[in-house]
């Protein structure tokens, strides 16, 4: 039906609610039918827990971190760019690397807000294990007081080395960090944390 | 009468905006009053973006979990709760296209839709968004009838028939949910 006469019966309405209701039969034929929940979205799953942060000696963290700022210029100044556009512009780029001694690295980079408020960024990893599960993923988070706060997205990688575009709403004011974690499907989100800054 | 008597039936409701900053602080019923306005809303956004029910329902347990985990990121004082959980919605979905595809994500978030351009597609999923998070808010019965006439390809009077009301009480009480809806999407029709 798509007249609002076949409706209902508004001879008894002033013009200015029969207006109004015209307008919301328009919007119900404009939005379309509500989906209908599959039975596994009847309810909310459980809210995430907090992540469980590795932390390193702050001497290995020293030395890790001179590596990964030395191997990320090399890793990234030219594979990287060679393999994705160069229009994305960045106001600020961050070094993460490993927790737990291993030789996985990354490279954050953040454009400016743009005109919606978002912030585009893009993130390049290396050295992060392929996912052995199909429904595995990591993550990146901002972190505030050195915890998970807000999730910037998910991703998976494959091969060497993986980019990725992402975009966040949140404002950056107060974090303390950037953290990225592995989520293996049947753990509690957001898993442990694999790489930081 | 009968509309004006429906009317007085919305009372006071804790708004989005409220429950999202009561959910910051851990309180999972205000988490879960969140999900019972959204889910559809974020299922059907899904939906119409990811064109698949599987990758839509894991959209849907991705925004949920975001919107948890961001809640304190939330600022009343930069407009209400629902562009906010839209926005947290939307960054949901196109992270899900993202991870499930190795296909160029620039238009993802419009994939679906056909025939219109980036902004009409933007402005029908934001009308839809308002209108199935309205729909929520109807009683039960008055939820049901306007699906029934809206989309149910059946007339008023199979309606009653389906439904074994008079043909008049299903038209009084299509108007009257009609009426709530009015009054529930405001913002629109202005």
């Amino acid at each position: 039906m798509t007249d609002l006469n076949d409706i209902i019966d508004f001879d008894d309405l002033d013009a200015n609610e029969r207006e109004r209701l015209e307008r919301v039969h328009a919007l119900l034929l404009q939005a379309g039918p509500p989906p209908e929940l599959s039975p596994s979205l009847t309810k909310p799953g459980a809210p995430p827990e907090p992540a469980r942060i590795l932390h390193l000696q702050p001497r290995r963290q020293r030395v890790l971190l001179l590596a990964a700022a030395t191997v990320a210029a090399v890793a990234f100044g030219g594979g990287y760019l060679a393999g994705h556009p160069s229009t994305f512009t960045a106001e600020r780029v961050v070094d993460m690397h490993a927790t737990g001694g291993g030789n996985a690295l990354a490279v954050l980079k953040i454009a400016e807000r743009d005109a919606v408020g978002n912030w585009p960024m893009r993130i390049s990893v290396s050295g992060l294990p392929q996912q052995a599960q199909r429904t595995a993923y990591y993550e990146l988070w901002l972190t505030r007081k050195g915890q998970p706060s807000e999730s910037c997205g998910t991703f998976r990688v494959h091969g060497k080395t993986t980019t990725v575009d992402l975009s966040v709403p949140y404002s950056f004011k107060g974090i303390s960090g950037w953290v990225v974690t592995a989520h293996t499907p049947g753990e509690t989100e957001p898993g442990d944390v694999v790489l930081t800054t | 009468m009968a509309v004006a008597l429906a009317l007085r039936t919305i009372g006071p409701v804790t708004s989005d905006g409220e429950l999202i900053q009561r959910a910051a602080t851990g309180d999972r019923g205000a988490f879960e009053d969140l999900y019972r306005r959204y889910a559809r809303p974020v299922f059907g956004l899904a939906l119409r973006r990811l064109g698949d029910r599987g990758r839509a329902e894991d959209a849907v347990q991705e925004t949920f979990a975001s919107i948890w985990r961001s809640a304190a990121s939330y600022k009343p004082d930069r407009g209400p709760g629902a562009p906010w959980l839209y926005a947290v919605a939307r960054n949901a979905i196109v992270d899900r296209a993202r991870t499930r595809t190795d296909t160029p994500t620039e238009n993802l978030i419009e994939q679906a839709d056909d025939g219109a351009g980036p902004s009409e597609q933007a402005e029908q999923g934001w009308v839809a968004w308002r209108v199935h998070r309205a729909l929520e808010e109807l009683p039960e019965r008055e939820r049901e009838v306007v699906a029934l006439a809206y989309w149910s390809e059946l007339s008023q009077s199979e309606v009653a028939e389906f439904l074994g009301l008079p043909l008049g009480t299903v038209k009084t009480r299509t108007r009257a949910a009609l009426a709530h809806l009015a009054t529930l999407l405001e913002d629109e029709l202005e």
